[in-house]
């Protein structure tokens, strides 16, 4: 029995799959499995790439990549990611981070804008990783970059106080429509350790700000948030014009957020709940919103773990045994995978 | 050498440190003193010398780096000499493994390395020296991306931080600081630093590109600054000369946009001798817009017609049409401009307005059919307001009245609102005597157009005369005979001012001293100066009978054709009631001994052979026709022409139908017949010329009968719309005065008479008398 474990182990390795030891991992993210996401997206420089996307890199990849590599107690891949970060990203004059890196481009920064979802992650990790690791530089960096969206990206509009998705081009002053908002930029584990940083901000509004838009952007047949909305204050949530209407790669991401922030809204997790779990036999899909029809299945193990990790916590359900292992895919869903793998092994080890 | 390099490197360093962070955290202060001792503090901390890069370049027996590296260690710490074991082993591997990774420039790698080492061992530290040097690369790394995301803050921040990196080695670093400061609006600062670098950094070219990076930043002033920093090589060259060039250049372009700069003329000579040394177009095109816009079109044109002929393509064709355009020779430019016209919006503008000024040129230009031809499609494709009404304007002034009118109504379709177009209609239905339509134009345009009205209204006419000619009076022609001879048409309200011929950036493109406007040719006419009108007046509203038997040839249309005014004793002013001055002052007879009928380039040469073939009358050939229409009129039977005219009209090619209505409706003119002649002048199509001439005789004869009539009002309208086409000359003008006079606009009918006496001419007297004999009995004196 034991040496069949052993032999299939072997087979794994040998065919390039990892399995993910969690149970005997010290580590929410298991070290073998950041390993082999480090191969496939992580470069010597320390950029962390977008295989689906041309290839380029961007403060979102950055943050993801940071994160990951705290959570897997990486302090060398850490800080070359995060060197790379701050010397081609962290230029702007207002402190945040440029979003857009393109290896085919000179320069490489394509768009200086701010993505908040990126500065978030960036920060976050910083703070998380000076704090673990007690390195007062990452703390001094995360505060900086904490306070800079604080000041940047969290406006009041009306009555609410929101986080804009970038510095230009979302607010009521850039569009007739604005604000525009991306629920799924909205990473709700960071804004406790926000508001250690950057104290000046109201972060615990901002955070219920974004539960009850998230509550208001549940549209259409399957009541789902559209990956962009049109939030006006006082006026009622819509799909934005000009981003398609769907419920997409974005937002699908709000759960496994939420779950690792700790917030079992039972309101906002049973439409996914519904439409993953029930309809779509544990797969995330793109969902039109208008019409609430699928538009796409989405199988990739990435994403399959994050429906799987929607059934463990709300039903306790058991991470399926294929999706017990890791192998680097795309970018995106890898991520994905391995986030959601360090919140089940986080929060749900009973699910392992 | 190598070694003093570095040393001096690492000095200079030190040298600019202070210098800039001085500048960021002092505003308002120049800081340019090198500080001194303001490193003390990273000396302490540096106390025991860190030499494990020495070590490492040793074992590498990279001797470059390792003499760079102890003439660094020697400028930070005098004191300091290289230790005597350098080539031993080293003994930490893995820092060694961390230089190489350094020397490699993988920043990454040697901060993942330290990261991973001190993970392993928390109580191992870095070399400071490593991290400091790690420090600057990826400073410099990043301040590079930052200056290339325009992000200066950043950029300066970076540069206050790590001081260190600003060095002459760091040159391209120095250059994106300035830039910075230039770009935050702290000029003095950036000054400073291109100073500095001047000052400081030795290699030539880096030099020469440090003066081309502030180029763009700072202004003549503030470069002069640097310029006297310049130094000179072995053979006693200047340093900048070759952006001396460089800077006429862009000292002109600056003064070509902006022709409220000017430029030295040895300036001018520069760029005429670089013009003429090179092929390429650039700097003929530079120095063809500064002359342009500086009033000297016609120095511009030779150089934009070397950049063009050079291939310095759009706005080279540009430059030359608006040059040639400007210097009257719209002609020239207009197949240029034509071939341009799709090359940019610049181009097809020009071309438009070259057009443009060819129809409503003065006297209006015999055209091309090619030049309209090509020209009417722009129009209709643009849907372009001003062309449609240029070409309705073009149209009138030649006399092709049908096609006047389509166009101006087309230009009306695309604008209601265009008020010229709207007269130039209005205009056309006068000529054609179509009241109904004139009237209901004047209804609908009464309200917005006074001169409208005035077609139809004496009251209204005499008032904007009044208002006419102080404007004129303020204008540049001040010849009283000039001022005298102009007449209504009220420049049109500037709803065209956009539309104008003229390149609104070029400063004295502007021909006149009042804005130009779209009209038909301006009635005041240059050409009218004084003693251009001489001989005998063939018009004589005064009892002088011995002028009426002079013989007389200055109006063409008149004199020729035999119209010989005779003023009656009866109708002499001096007896006319002041109550009552609706008098006939001339009476019109024909002229027995006519001179021959003036003979015109396209009038075919008749033979003069028999009476008998003139009248035989009908059949035969239209060309024979024409040829018999001729003779009688020769034999001055014009009633008897006219049926030879009608038969070739009938029945000839265009040509022979072209020449019987000319010759026909001057056939009615002889008869005094104008309706009938402004009707068969249309009967054919005529070329341009003629037309224009029949016209002008058309009108000058519709003047006389309508005075004779006593329609004063049509008279002056009459007279009005000929001076549009031809100079009015002085005949015409003693018309225009008595016109005045009838309708008791005495101030204008004085200025003319005025003017005309003073020249010589004594009916004008006559007149001037008259009017002094009014005023007496009107009490005025």
């Amino acid at each position: 029995m034991k040496l069949n474990l052993l032999a299939s182990l072997f087979l794994l390795l040998a065919c390039g799959i990892l399995p993910v030891k969690a149970q005997n991992s010290t580590t929410p993210v298991p070290p073998e499995a950041w390993e082999a996401y480090k191969a496939a997206f992580v470069d010597q420089t320390g950029r962390v790439i977008d295989t689906a996307n041309g290839s380029i890199s961007h403060s979102e990849s950055q943050g993801y990549g940071m994160l990951l590599a705290f959570l897997a107690g990486d302090r060398g891949g850490f800080e070359r990611i995060w060197s790379f970060t701050r010397t081609e990203l962290l230029i702007r004059d207002d402190g945040l981070v440029a979003w857009r890196w393109d290896p085919n481009s000179t320069p490489h920064v394509t768009d200086v804008n701010a993505a908040s979802d990126g500065d978030l992650l960036i920060s976050y990790a910083l703070a998380r990783a000076g704090r673990a690791w007690g390195h007062q530089p990452y703390l001094d960096s995360a505060q900086k970059i904490a306070r800079a969206i604080g000041k940047a990206l969290v406006i009041r509009d009306g009555n609410r106080l929101i986080l804009l998705p970038g510095v230009t081009g979302f607010s009521v002053r850039d569009r007739k429509d604005g604000p525009i908002l991306n629920l799924s930029y909205w990473i709700f584990e960071t804004f406790p350790v926000m508001a250690q940083l950057a104290p000046e901000t109201d972060w615990p509004t901002l955070s219920n700000t974004g539960l009850e838009l998230l509550r208001q952007a549940q549209l259409g047949p399957a009541k789902l948030q559209p990956d962009w909305i049109s939030a006006p204050a006082g006026g009622s949530v819509v799909a934005a014009e000009g981003f398609p209407a769907v419920f997409g790669y974005n937002s699908l991401r709000i759960s496994l957020y939420l779950l690792r922030a700790g917030i079992r809204d039972t309101e906002i997790l049973e439409s996914y709940r519904r439409s993953w779990l029930v309809e779509n036999g544990g797969s995330p899909a793109i969902v039109d919103i208008a019409t609430g029809k699928v538009l796409e299945q989405l199988t990739d193990p990435g994403y399959r773990m994050l429906g799987a990790s929607l059934a463990c916590a709300l039903d306790s359900a058991p991470i399926p045994v294929d999706l017990r292992r890791f192998e680097p895919t795309l970018y995106y869903p890898s991520t994905l995978f391995l986030l959601s793998w360090a919140l089940v092994a986080e929060r749900y080890p009973r699910c392992l | 050498m190598s070694l003093k390099r570095a040393a001096l490197l690492v000095l200079l360093g030190g040298a600019v440190v202070p210098a800039i962070a001085q500048q960021i955290d002092l505003p308002g202060s120049s800081g340019t003193t090198p500080a001194t001792g303001s490193n003390a503090a990273t000396r302490a901390a540096r106390a025991k010398v860190d030499e494990t890069a020495l070590r490492y370049f040793a074992s590498q027996g990279d001797t470059r780096r390792l003499e760079a590296e102890i003439g660094r260690l020697r400028a930070l710490y005098p004191d300091w000499s290289p230790p005597a074991d350098l080539f031993g082993p080293q003994t930490d591997t893995e820092l060694e493994h961390m230089w190489k990774l350094y020397t490699d420039g993988k920043y990454s790698d040697v901060r993942s390395a330290i990261a991973a080492r001190q993970a392993a061992d928390p109580s191992w530290d870095p070399p400071a020296d490593l991290i400091a040097r790690l420090d600057e690369s990826e400073t410099r790394r990043r301040l590079i991306n930052a200056s290339d995301a325009s992000q200066w803050s950043t950029v300066l921040r970076l540069a206050t931080d790590t001081p260190a990196v600003l060095t002459c080695q760091n040159i391209d670093l120095l250059w994106r600081v300035a830039e910075a400061f230039a770009k935050t609006e702290q000029m003095t600062r950036s000054i400073d630093a291109f100073t500095y670098i001047l000052t400081n950094c030795n290699d030539t070219n880096e030099r020469l590109a440090t003066l081309q990076k502030a180029m763009p930043l700072l202004n003549d002033d503030q470069l002069k600054g640097l310029l006297a920093l310049e130094r000179k090589d072995a053979e006693g060259k200047p340093e900048f000369a070759s952006l001396r060039d460089e800077l006429i250049r862009r000292r002109m372009g600056a003064a070509a946009a902006n022709p409220e700069f000017t430029v030295p003329d040895d300036d001018i000579k520069r760029m005429e001798a670089l013009s003429k040394q090179s092929d390429a177009p650039g700097d003929p095109l530079l120095l063809g817009w500064y002359l342009f816009r500086h009033d000297e079109a016609a120095r511009s044109l030779e150089w934009f017609k070397l950049a063009l002929d050079r291939k310095g393509g759009p706005k080279s064709a540009e430059g030359y049409v608006l040059a040639l355009n400007f210097l009257g020779r719209a002609l020239e430019a207009e197949p240029i401009a034509y071939e341009w016209k799709d090359s940019a919006p610049e181009n097809n503008k020009a071309y438009l307005d070259v057009v443009i000024s060819l129809l409503t040129a003065d006297p209006p230009p015999v055209l091309d059919e090619i030049v309209l031809s090509r020209f009417s499609p722009v129009v209709v494709r643009d849907k372009y307001v001003p062309g449609a009404q240029g070409l309705g304007w073009y149209a009138y002034n030649t006399g092709q009245i049908p096609t006047a009118q389509a166009w101006f109504q087309t230009a009306l379709q695309w604008d209601p609102n265009d008020e010229p177009s709207a007269y130039g209609l209005a205009l056309t239905y006068w000529r054609t005597q179509d009241m109904a339509r004139l009237n209901t134009i004047v209804q609908t345009w009464g309200p917005r157009s006074e001169r409208i009205v005035a077609l139809v209204d004496p009251v209204v006419r005499a008032r904007l005369e009044a208002q006419n000619l102080p404007n004129m009076a303020l204008g540049s022609f001040t010849d009283p005979l000039v001022a005298a001879a102009a007449r209504l048409t009220p420049p049109p309200m500037n709803t065209l001012g956009v539309m104008t011929p003229v390149q609104p950036a070029a400063r004295g493109y502007v021909r006149t001293p009042t804005p130009q406007y779209l009209t038909p040719a301006p009635g005041v006419n240059p050409l009218v100066a004084p003693g251009t009108a001489v001989g005998p007046m063939s018009y004589a509203p005064t009892a002088q009978p011995q002028m009426a038997a002079q013989p007389f040839v200055q109006t063409p249309g008149l004199a020729n054709q035999g119209f010989v005014p005779v003023p009656t004793a009866a109708n002499q002013p001096v007896q006319r009631s002041y109550a009552a001055p609706a008098v006939t002052p001339v009476e019109y007879r024909q002229e027995v001994a006519a001179p021959a009928p003036r003979r015109r380039a396209a009038t075919p040469r008749r033979a003069s052979s028999s009476a008998s073939a003139a009248s035989s009358g009908g059949g035969g050939s239209a060309g024979s026709a024409v040829a018999r229409g001729w003779r009688l009129m020769d034999l001055n039977r014009p009633i008897e022409a006219v049926r030879e005219f009608d038969y070739a009209i009938k029945y000839g090619s265009a040509k022979d139908a072209e020449d019987a209505a000319y010759g026909k409706s001057l056939a009615y003119m002889r008869k005094g017949m104008t309706n009938a002649a402004q009707i068969a002048s249309l009967e054919a199509p005529q070329n341009p010329r003629r037309s224009m001439q029949l016209t002008g005789d058309l009108l000058a004869q519709q003047a006389l009968v309508a005075y004779k009539d006593e329609r004063y009002v049509e008279a002056l309208i009459a007279l009005d719309e000929r001076s549009r086409i031809a100079p009015e000359q002085q005949d015409l003008m003693m018309l225009r005065a008595w016109s005045y006079y009838n309708i008791n606009d005495i101030q204008s009918a004085n200025r003319i008479f005025k003017a005309l006496a003073a020249q010589g001419n004594m009916d004008a007297q006559q007149g001037v008398n008259a009017v002094i004999g009014r005023n007496r009995r009107l009490g005025y004196y």
